[in-house]
């Protein structure tokens, strides 16, 4: 009997996403989160989001995003024959001519707007490449979907969506952010099921991933939400302190584990119904 | 004994950290001076802990940075309500009380000053791409900051605010009549009156520092001033370019460049993000001010 044994090959995981990537890498396949650099996190246990290297790439499916740019950046996709993506229409960038348009009923009708237009979600298919951004500095945040997530993300963060992620939205009231106060804001819904996808934000500012336990409890600017698994409850909390709008006092978005939340230190008001 | 003084707070520091544990300004790197004699600002180092009292502060990230207090049990700092990131439910928030009719406003909605005092974590952070500005008060030092740009100080420094004194008035037409405050209406002027404190600004963009001697005298944009030494004094200077175009008599006292002129003695910073005045209206009046015509 002969007994072989086969050299074990020593993974390199991803800080971010968790996924395993060859040795030698400097950055991750998954997500482009930089691998030789050393984790940041707060003394509170905030971690700071990857900042994704210049021209870092990342596959999904079998399409590859290119990150471009490190003030205002820009996810350019290749898309696969096979893949599609889905997007608000106003965060085009770019596209070749061949690559088609198609809108994504996202059963809302003319209710949802922005700015005063009408809020479209347009899907586009391979193969070709297409181009996002948003418009204010910030980071595009990455994130992988493993199939059975669901995710909330505030309004007018989403960036790009690959479709095999279930898109709805739904309206929270009482919050938009300290300064601006409002009466309330979409959160996007994504959902994965059977399927991983893919995923990418735009934070303003810088962005911070922070994990609760069960229970664990942290009230965050409602204007500093960026995302939250859905399993953490988000919930208005009046403040006991005086804002000097006779009406109404300050509200924080109390957050609940279970779960992980994202907050970006800018916040970039938007007009929308 | 060593002694190192930082370059930045001018606070003895200790060499042999990789940044100034009073403000965060990296040891290791040397100067950035443009010809002119600018100092930058090096940003502070993400994730750099500043000490006050038995509390410190952390600062996060790199394009809108956050600071992150982690306050010991009666330790508090305040700050406007605007700059709240998040904050733990053991952190007691509580309204500041202010004198005076303070009554402050941005983009139309009223500020309020809030007070947060430990045990618990704290997150401020401003709403603009810059970079947070670090200045430790020592006792009986006194530091004059631009309305809008404080983003948090500690409970034993004294805050006052007073008028600019740097305004002009357009409108031929009483009816017309608008003022303007090239600088902001307000100045806010941190003391340390009880001991050593410190004192946290966000600068929108890049800050530079310069030192100005007796009497020498500097023209600046007016929003771009960030701070200055309370021994450095200001006032408004206009200047009129030389017309080339058509129009004379209306381009010769509408087209105009607002400074602010500032004397020394002693210490100034810049941002580099400002607001440039908008209106071309002739200056009907105006608070002191140095007059060029080119």
């Amino acid at each position: 009997m002969v007994t072989c044994y086969l050299p074990s090959v020593e993974m390199i995981q991803c800080r971010w996403c968790q996924a395993q990537n060859q040795p030698g890498s400097t950055s991750c396949q998954t997500c482009g989160a930089p691998l030789d650099e050393r984790d940041k996190v707060s003394d509170s246990g905030w971690r700071e989001a990857p900042r994704l290297r210049d021209m870092t790439e990342f596959q999904f499916s079998g399409s590859t995003c290119q990150v471009e740019g490190e003030l205002v950046p820009v996810a350019e996709i290749t898309l696969h024959p096979q893949d599609g993506v889905y997007f608000e229409h106003h965060v085009l960038l770019w596209k070749d001519e061949s690559v088609p348009l198609s809108s994504l009923n996202t059963g809302g009708g003319m209710k949802r707007t922005i700015g005063g237009m009408p809020h479209i979600v347009t899907v586009a298919n391979g193969p070709g490449r297409i181009a996002f951004s948003r418009d204010a500095p910030g980071e595009l945040v990455v994130l992988p979907l493993h199939p059975g997530m669901e995710l909330d993300v505030r309004e007018h963060a989403f960036l790009v969506a690959s479709h095999s992620v279930q898109y709805s939205f739904i309206r929270i009231k009482g919050l938009v952010n300290l300064l601006h106060g409002g009466n309330g804001m979409y959160i996007d819904r994504f959902i994965t099921t059977g399927a991983p996808g893919m995923l990418l934000l735009h934070g303003n500012g810088n962005v911070m991933q922070r994990m609760l336990a069960p229970g664990e409890k942290i009230l965050v600017e409602p204007g500093g939400f960026l995302y939250k698994d859905s399993t953490v409850q988000m919930q208005a909390a009046q403040m006991p302190l005086k804002t000097g709008h006779f009406r109404h006092g300050m509200y924080l978005a109390e957050m609940t584990g279970p779960g992980r939340i994202g907050i970006q230190s800018m916040y970039v008001h938007h007009h929308s119904d | 004994m060593n002694t190192y003084i930082c370059r930045y707070c001018r606070q003895p520091s200790d060499p042999q950290s990789p940044t100034c544990p009073l403000c965060g300004a990296p040891v290791d790197i040397r100067s950035s001076v443009s010809d002119s004699g600018w100092v930058q600002q090096p940003p502070i180092k993400d994730m750099a802990r500043l000490q006050f009292g038995q509390s410190h502060v952390q600062i996060a990230g790199t394009t809108v940075p956050v600071a992150e207090f982690n306050l010991a049990p009666n330790d508090w700092v305040y700050f406007s309500h605007h700059t709240l990131l998040w904050t733990e439910p053991a952190t007691r928030l509580t309204n500041m009380p202010m004198r005076g009719a303070w009554n402050r406003m941005m983009a139309g909605m009223p500020l309020v000053m809030l007070e947060a005092r430990g045990p618990g974590h704290v997150a401020l952070s401003d709403n603009h791409a810059g970079e947070v500005i670090a200045l430790p008060l020592q006792h009986g030092q006194q530091i004059w900051v631009r309305e809008h740009r404080f983003l948090a100080a500690t409970g034993n420094i004294r805050y006052d605010w007073y008028p600019s004194d740097i305004w002009y008035e357009t409108g031929q037409d009483s009816n017309d009549r608008e003022m303007h405050y090239p600088m902001g209406q307000f100045g806010d002027v941190f003391g340390s009156h009880e001991g050593p404190g410190l004192l946290l600004l966000h600068a929108p963009g890049n800050a530079f520092i310069r030192d100005l001697q007796p009497g020498q005298s500097l023209l600046i944009q007016p929003s771009a001033l960030l701070y200055r030494d309370v021994s450095v004094r200001m006032a408004m200077h206009l200047e009129y370019p030389r017309n080339m175009g058509f129009a004379f008599w209306h381009n010769r006292w509408s087209y105009r460049s607002i400074f602010v002129r500032l004397f020394g003695p002693g210490r100034v910073a810049v941002q580099s993000v400002y607001e440039a005045p908008e209106d071309t209206e002739v200056i009907v009046n105006h608070s002191y001010a140095t007059t060029h015509h080119w």
